[in-house]
This record gives structure tokens, C-alpha cells and sequence, in this order.
């Protein structure tokens, strides 16, 4: 593991008295595709809300491609290379489709004069080219003018991918991608992410689905009650006594029934 | 008659300007209920700084195209400098810290003998309609450029979601007051040419229910995109004169009563527009039908 | 030293009328995080209608059939309640198009600036049928009570202004003491605090807001009539005049707060009148607003209030 993209060592956060994470410390290796799995609670998205910067961390480090982005204001982390997608979708509800994708872009368009491109105004303008090939490439290439909030779930869900997408960062934080989408748009999805992780990019993702993490990613970090308590491959994970533990002394789906069930 | 149009469209060519420099902070979230306070910097300092030095009361006898840029200049930098402390605040605080801006400034000028006090001041250059519509026409090009900008798409995201606008690198700050300030500065362009236009400035005319009414264009017109100002100020200029016309033609003791309660009747619509069009007339949602259909129409003609 | 406790007296009188119009402003943003325009054409309504019975009005025939019934010098009784039924019963108007209406189509109201817009569209329409029906002209009424006024040392107290300030603020102290103690006062601080669960919790919305509303309504209208009797003088756009001072008042004793609405409209009530003593009348606006901006800008939670409301979008 000497080739980390993401260091996060001894994380702590507290809300009001109440510890949600507690000396967390792991590593995601440059290229992987790294879950974060955990009950109801354990504390995963808290993890990405502190990486990206919503809310400041009380204790620890996290180190991005060598480059400490701790402390630095949550604007320049996505320009330090991190981009995340939400639990909750979070797409600007009076923009398009290509518009949101574009937003994704931001980070990429520094400087006065790129702020004053009119990217409406030119049609075939290097960045809505851009966008309208990633939402090619995601299969969503139908929908390039509408106004996001009148589209389905599904459609919804995949464009937050694409849009975290295209902000090139190098690690790519999911909260949950395949939730709400049936087994052919988790598909897609698949076939998408895998795709966004053989050009490089890093893959860390949220997800309750296990089957969808065990055919995906090649490392899973366990959290229970804002404590790591496991990290390994996949096929090690439901094996282990604390997570079953975990699991069956807080929820009734253990990873191990999830994935059977799927 | 041709004079009385005239007179409509001047009206009409200054509340689409004053309604674009509230749009663009509406745009990104930001809700200006001073607009009168940057009509009275951008009228007085126009006319102030026009006015030749010799006569009552004074200035510095700049030709007008200094003095508007000036007056638009500063207009821009009173906006910047209040958009700091005034965009920390939010929602209701930031209506009603406008709103006391814009008071703050009225009664600052009514009591400035240099301006000419409670009496108001000649703005002596004038400005004729025809100018007044180019600049008008060259101002509704530039918000529509600037909301085409990637800059209008940050203001529009941070409108949406600020905190989502943020991670993906979007200087909210920033973004906020930008939007402020160009506002500021357009509106100060509408009360210079205002001046400019009638040749005579008073603040009293530049009053509360005038920041009122222009914000109203701009949320009835919907700030979604770049062409509701235009609609909400075209819809606001007309509706009264509209149904003044009407009661004309209807005569009579109704009519005489329409006209007289016109603006009874403005209040109706307006109450009524919010039940039938709450995110204001042009939508997103509505621009995307009209381009679909033309474009379905189009094919089917050619068939 | 006398002629400044005179001012004092009279700038705590003044303030009497804001503060019925602050408290009216805090409980409907304090409830329903709603900047209420309204409210400052119900005050102007209340003032009218009382004006109206008291000066013919409506009509010398309305005016000769008072005086046939209740005699002149009770027509000022009747001018009360005209006053409080009507603003009570466009305060119901007013809900259905600012606040239920709209929930009910577009969820959460306040995200958008729904309320806000049609609370000015009712401000639009309530001015200009005044205007219509009885001119922009000032409109002026002959007190029911004269000059009755009394002496404490050398100082002069109207008595019909004590008796408004008095009755000022027993009323808030009821509203107050009904919000802690009545059931009713309980569902209105739950939907206060959270809308959502409020309906869960067996508060029936529909019926609780419009009572904030009614009772909203019928503070300005009170502080409308109290200030038509005391002031002798009105126009249609009054209402703005007074409601956008009792807003600073609101502002300085925090958003929600009723006993902050109290203070602050006393205060701002006090620094009116010693601005225009000190200063002069023309610069009155300076300080006032002045005030305002500066607490917007350092404390905007006021003195007493909460981080929590006015923060929505709008």
C-alpha cells in the first residue's frame, strides 16, 4: 500500500458531545476501487462530508496525492482532486442536464476569461461538447436541455455521477450511487465506474448494496459507530466476527445475507 | 398620442433596466429590496457631476458621457463595498438590510445641500429616447451574455445550492458579490439615465414602493432566466396603461371607476400570477417547451 | 431637562403604536418565517375604517343613520369594530393567497418568494382602493376624546394616548402569557418550531395559521385605530410609514421574540422623536435605518432572538 492517492489518519469528529468518528486511519491505493461500508449510522458519509470539507475536522489528517488538504476551504479541495457525488441527490433543480454537468467542470476553469466564456450562447463550445460526451458515454445523452428536477430518479442519480465526473478529479468520492436504481440501471452503472476507474481515476464509494460492492470494488474499509473495524478484500469481509457482529447486533441485513439476496 | 407611447416606452426602457440590476443578485439567490437607494446614488451623482459649476447648486460640468459612467462607477463601488457586510446576511435580514440601505441613502440626500437638499437637482445634459433604448437594448444583451457565462452558471448554482456550488469550487462569496455589485452598477446606470432623461432628480420620487415594484417585475418574471426582467417589466409597465385603455373603451360610469381603480386591479394580478405562476412567468421549464415544439414543428413543416 | 422628558413621554406613546405593529410582524415571521407585508395595509385599514364611520366616509346616509342610532358621540365605538372585523376578515383573504393556498399546491412556501410577493400584491390593492375610494389627499378625523390630557409635574400626558399605550401593551402581555400558558399557545410555538412534525404531533395547521393571521390582523388593526384617534391625521400610505419603522423595532428586539417587538418598538418609537428633536425632521430617516443596517450587519439576531429564524431563503 506504499501508493496512496488518499491518507486519512487518526480522523475525529464530534457533534455536540456526541463522537460520530473516532480515529479513523486508512489508506486508498492510487487506481483502486475502495468501498466504505457500515450500518445505518456508522458514520461513511460524515467521513465524506469531513474529506470534502462541509464541516471542519476536530482531529487528524488527510492527505491527498501528497498534498495535506486538511485545512484548506472546501472550494479548493475539488481543484486539489476530489470530487464527490451525494446520498441524497443534489443536482441544481432550475438547471439542465448539460448545465449540471458543466458545473462539474467549474474547478477545471480557472481565470476571468474562462469565467466569461459564454458557454450558453456558442453551441458547439469546447466545454458543452465535453459534457454532452460524458452524458454520452453514461447513456444519458437524451435528456441534454432538460431541466433536471422533471427527470426520473435513475436518470437523476447517473447524471451526479457524470457530474462529479468530469471535474477530472483523482479520487472520486460516491455516496451511495446504486441506491433507488433497479438491477439494469445498477448495471450501467457498473460498466460506467469501471470505465471512469480504467482511465486512472480512483474510485471511493458509500454503498449498502453488497453484491454491488463485491463485483466492484477490490478493497473494503468497515465502519461501525464511527470506528474502523475491518479492512480487507471483499471476500474477507463477511467472514469476519466483528462485522458480522456488527451487522447482525444492529441491522438485519448483514453484508453476507445482502449479498445473497442480490 | 405618438407622445404619450413615447412617454410608456421611456418608462418601460428605465424599469428593464433597474429590473436586470435586481435580477442578477435575485439570480444567484440574493433578494435587493434597495433598488431605490442605488437609483438615488446613480441619478444624483450623474447629475451632480454634469452640472456646470457656476449655477444652483453646483458641480463639476462633466459632459454626460463622463458623468453616467461615473455615476455608474459609483454606484458600483457603494454596491461592492455594502455587499460585504450586507451579503452575510440571509433571507428576510438581507430584504431588510437593503431596505434600510436604501432608506439610509434617501435620507442621507435629502439633507446634502451640495445636491440641492429636500428640492432635488436639474440633471442639465438630456438624454433622448433613442438613447435611452439602445442603452436599454445594450443592457438586457449584456445580462443575457453574462448569464450564458460560466459565471451565470455559477450564479445560478449557488441560487440552487450553495453548498453543493461550493464543492464543486465555486467561490460563493465571491460569485455573491460580483452579482451585487454589476446590479448595483446597472441600477445606477437606470437612475443616471433617469436624470439624464427628465433633466431633473429628486429623491423623494425614488421612494420604498419603487424598490417594491421593481423587485416585483423581477420575481413575476421569473429569475430563472435572463429574459423574466424583460417579460416582468414589460407585463407591469403595460397592465395599468393597458387597463386605462380599457375602461376608455369601455366608457362610462364602469369605466371611469376601471380606470381610477386600475392599479386595484394590478394588485388583483399580481396576487393571481403568484397562484398561477409561482417561479414566475418565463421558466426554464417553459423556455424548454417552446424550443421543443419549434423544433418538432420545424420537421413536421418541411414534410 | 422638561421639554426632553416631554419628548421622552411622547416618544414612548409613539412607540406604543410600533410596538403592536412589531409584535404583529414577529409572531407571523417568528411562525411561519414569512416577512408579512400586509401588515402594513391592515394598519392603514384599521385607521381608515375608523376614519370613515367617524367623517361620512361612507356616505351621508350611512353617517345619518349612526347618528339616529348610536349618537355621535358613539359613532367612534362603531369605527372600533368596523375596523376589527374587516382587517379580521381580510386577514382570512389574505392567508388563503399568501400561506395555505400555496403550501398546499407547492409544498414549503417559503422556499420560494411566494408569500412575500402576494403580501405586496395585497399591500398594492389595499393602498390604491383607499386612494381610489377617498383620495391620496391627507384624511383627517376629529378625536372622539378632544386634547383630555393630565399633568404629572410639568410633564404632559394625553389621556387618550396613555390609555393606547396602556392598552398596547396589556394586549401583548396577553398574547404573550397566551402563548406560554393555553394549549392553543403550545401548538403555535410546535408549528413555530417545526412545521412538519407539528401536523404529526395532532396540530391541525389548516386551522392554527389562519388564527396567526387573524390575530396578526387584528394587532395592526387595533394599532391602526389607536393611531387614527390619537394622530387625527392618515393616508393611504400610512401604513408604510408606520409598519416600516415598527420593522426596525422588530429587527432590534430579534426576529420571533414578542417582548423583543416590545422593546424595540418602544426604542425606535423613542429615537424617532428625540431625532427629530435633536436633529430635525428631515434627517429622522438616517438614524432609524442607520440603526437597523448596523444590527443587521452585527447582530442581526436582534437582542433577544433566535440564530434559527429568517434564515430561509426568503
Amino acid at each position: 500500500m506504499s501508493d496512496a492517492v488518499l491518507t486519512i489518519t487518526e480522523l475525529n469528529k464530534s457533534f455536540g458531545g456526541l463522537q460520530v468518528i473516532d480515529d479513523v486511519s486508512f489508506d486508498v491505493a492510487r487506481g483502486s476501487r475502495t468501498a466504505l461500508i457500515g450500518p445505518n449510522g456508522a458514520g461513511k458519509t460524515t467521513v465524506f462530508n469531513l474529506l470534502t470539507g462541509v464541516y471542519p475536522i476536530d482531529d487528524g489528517r488527510t492527505v491527498l496525492d501528497g498534498v495535506d488538504v486538511t485545512n484548506i476551504p472546501a472550494k479548493d479541495r475539488v481543484i486539489a482532486g476530489m470530487s464527490r457525488s451525494f446520498q441524497n441527490i443534489r443536482l441544481m433543480p432550475h438547471l439542465s442536464t448539460v448545465e449540471n454537468v458543466m458545473l462539474g467542470q467549474h474547478a477545471r476553469a480557472r481565470g476571468l476569461a474562462q469565467q466569461l466564456f459564454p458557454l450558453g450562447l456558442l453551441r458547439r463550445n469546447r466545454w458543452a461538447e465535453e459534457a454532452r460526451a460524458a452524458l454520452e458515454q453514461a447513456g444519458l445523452d437524451t435528456y441534454p436541455g432538460q431541466v433536471v428536477a422533471d427527470l426520473p430518479y435513475g436518470i437523476q442519480k447517473r447524471i451526479e455521477v457524470v457530474r462529479a465526473m468530469v471535474a477530472n478529479p483523482k479520487i472520486l468520492l460516491l455516496d451511495e450511487p446504486a441506491a433507488g436504481l433497479n438491477s439494469e440501471e445498477t448495471e450501467e452503472l457498473q460498466l460506467l465506474l469501471r470505465q471512469i476507474n480504467d482511465r486512472g481515476t480512483t474510485l471511493l464509494v458509500v454503498e449498502h448494496d453488497m453484491h454491488f460492492v463485491r463485483t466492484l470494488c477490490q478493497q473494503v474499509v468497515v465502519l461501525n459507530f464511527g470506528k474502523k473495524i475491518f479492512e480487507g478484500t471483499p471476500d474477507e469481509v463477511h467472514r469476519d466476527p466483528a462485522v458480522k457482529q456488527a451487522y447482525l447486533g444492529t441491522d438485519s441485513t448483514a453484508p453476507e445475507e445482502a449479498g445473497n439476496a442480490a | 398620442m405618438g407622445g404619450e407611447i413615447e412617454g410608456l416606452l421611456v418608462i418601460l426602457c428605465l424599469n428593464t433596466i433597474y429590473a436586470y440590476g435586481i435580477f442578477l443578485p435575485a439570480a444567484s439567490g440574493q433578494l435587493n429590496l434597495g433598488a431605490a437607494g442605488f437609483i438615488t446614488l446613480g441619478a444624483y451623482a450623474a447629475a451632480w457631476l454634469n452640472m456646470s459649476p457656476d449655477s444652483e447648486p453646483g458641480g463639476l460640468g462633466l459632459p454626460m458621457v463622463l458623468s453616467i459612467p461615473s455615476a455608474v462607477l459609483f454606484a458600483a463601488a457603494v454596491g461592492f463595498v455594502i455587499s460585504v457586510p450586507i451579503l452575510r446576511t440571509r433571507g428576510v435580514y438581507m430584504v431588510l438590510a437593503t431596505f434600510a440601505f436604501a432608506e439610509v441613502v434617501s435620507g442621507l440626500v435629502i439633507n446634502l445641500e451640495f445636491v440641492g437638499a429636500a428640492a432635488g437637482m436639474p440633471a442639465e445634459d438630456h438624454v433622448d429616447f433613442t438613447g435611452l433604448l439602445i442603452i436599454t437594448i445594450c443592457v438586457v444583451a449584456f445580462c443575457y451574455y453574462l448569464m450564458s457565462t460560466r459565471f451565470g452558471l455559477a450564479m445560478r448554482s449557488v441560487h440552487d445550492d450553495e453548498s453543493v456550488a461550493t464543492l464543486f469550487g465555486v467561490n460563493v462569496r465571491a460569485t455573491r458579490v460580483a452579482a451585487f455589485t454589476i446590479g448595483a452598477a446597472i441600477v445606477g446606470l437606470g437612475g443616471a439615465l433617469y436624470g439624464h432623461h427628465f433633466n431633473y432628480v429628486e429623491a423623494q420620487g425614488f421612494n420604498v414602493l419603487l424598490s417594491i415594484f421593481i423587485l416585483l417585475y423581477v420575481l413575476l418574471g421569473g429569475t430563472q432566466t435572463a429574459w423574466g426582467p424583460l417579460v416582468g417589466a414589460a407585463f407591469f409597465t403595460f397592465i395599468p396603461e393597458t387597463i386605462r385603455w380599457l375602461g376608455r373603451w369601455v366608457g362610462g360610469e364602469f369605466g371611469k371607476e376601471l380606470i381610477e381603480y386600475r392599479l386595484v386591479a394590478f394588485g388583483i394580478i399580481i396576487v393571481m400570477m403568484m397562484v398561477l405562476r409561482p417561479e414566475g412567468v418565463v421558466t426554464r421549464t417553459l423556455l424548454e417547451r417552446v424550443f421543443t415544439l419549434r423544433r418538432r414543428a420545424a420537421p413536421a413543416a418541411a414534410e | 431637562m422638561e421639554v426632553l422628558l416631554q419628548q421622552i413621554v411622547n416618544g414612548l406613546m409613539l412607540g406604543g403604536v410600533y410596538v403592536m405593529v412589531a409584535v404583529a410582524f414577529t409572531l407571523v415571521i417568528g411562525m411561519l418565517n414569512f416577512l408579512n407585508f400586509t401588515i402594513p395595509a391592515l394598519f392603514m385599514v384599521g385607521a381608515v375604517m375608523i376614519w370613515a364611520v367617524m367623517q361620512k366616509g361612507f356616505g351621508p346616509g350611512v353617517d345619518t343613520f349612526l347618528n339616529d342610532t348610536v349618537g355621535a358621540q358613539n359613532k367612534w365605538i362603531v369605527g372600533v369594530v368596523v375596523a376589527l372585523v374587516v382587517v379580521s376578515l381580510l386577514s382570512l383573504v389574505i392567508e388563503r393567497f399568501t400561506y395555505r393556498y400555496m403550501k398546499a399546491k407547492y409544498g414549503d412556501a417559503t422556499e420560494h418568494a411566494l408569500p412575500l410577493v402576494s403580501s405586496l400584491g395585497f399591500l398594492i390593492i389595499f393602498e390604491h382602493f383607499v386612494i381610489g375610494r377617498w383620495g391620496s389627499d391627507p384624511l383627517t378625523m376629529d378625536s372622539p376624546f378632544g386634547n383630555a390630557s393630565f399633568y404629572v409635574g410639568t410633564v404632559q400626558f394625553s389621556t387618550p394616548q396613555t390609555i393606547s399605550l396602556a392598552l398596547s401593551l396589556a394586549i401583548v402581555f396577553s398574547i404573550s402569557l397566551m402563548l406560554k400558558k393555553t394549549k392553543l399557545g403550545r401548538a403555535l410555538r410546535s408549528i413555530a418550531e417545526r412545521p412538519d412534525t407539528a401536523t404529526l404531533m395532532g396540530v391541525d395547521v389548516n386551522r392554527i395559521v389562519p388564527l396567526v393571521y387573524v390575530i396578526a390582523g387584528l394587532l395592526c388593526g387595533i394599532a391602526g385605530v389607536l393611531f387614527a384617534i390619537n394622530y387625527t391625521t392618515l393616508d393611504a400610505y400610512i401604513g408604510d410609514k408606520v409598519a416600516t419603522i415598527a420593522i426596525a423595532g422588530m429587527v432590534l428586539g430579534g426576529l420571533g421574540n414578542v417582548w423583543g417587538a416590545v422593546v424595540g418598538g418602544l426604542f425606535v418609537g423613542l429615537l424617532e422623536v428625540l431625532s427629530i428633536h435633536w436633529l430635525g425632521a428631515s434627517i429622522v430617516k438616517v438614524p432609524i435605518w442607520g440603526m437597523l443596517l448596523l444590527i443587521l450587519i452585527i447582530k442581526p439576531t436582534g437582542l433577544f432572538g433566535h440564530s434559527a429564524i429568517g434564515k430561509g431563503k426568503f
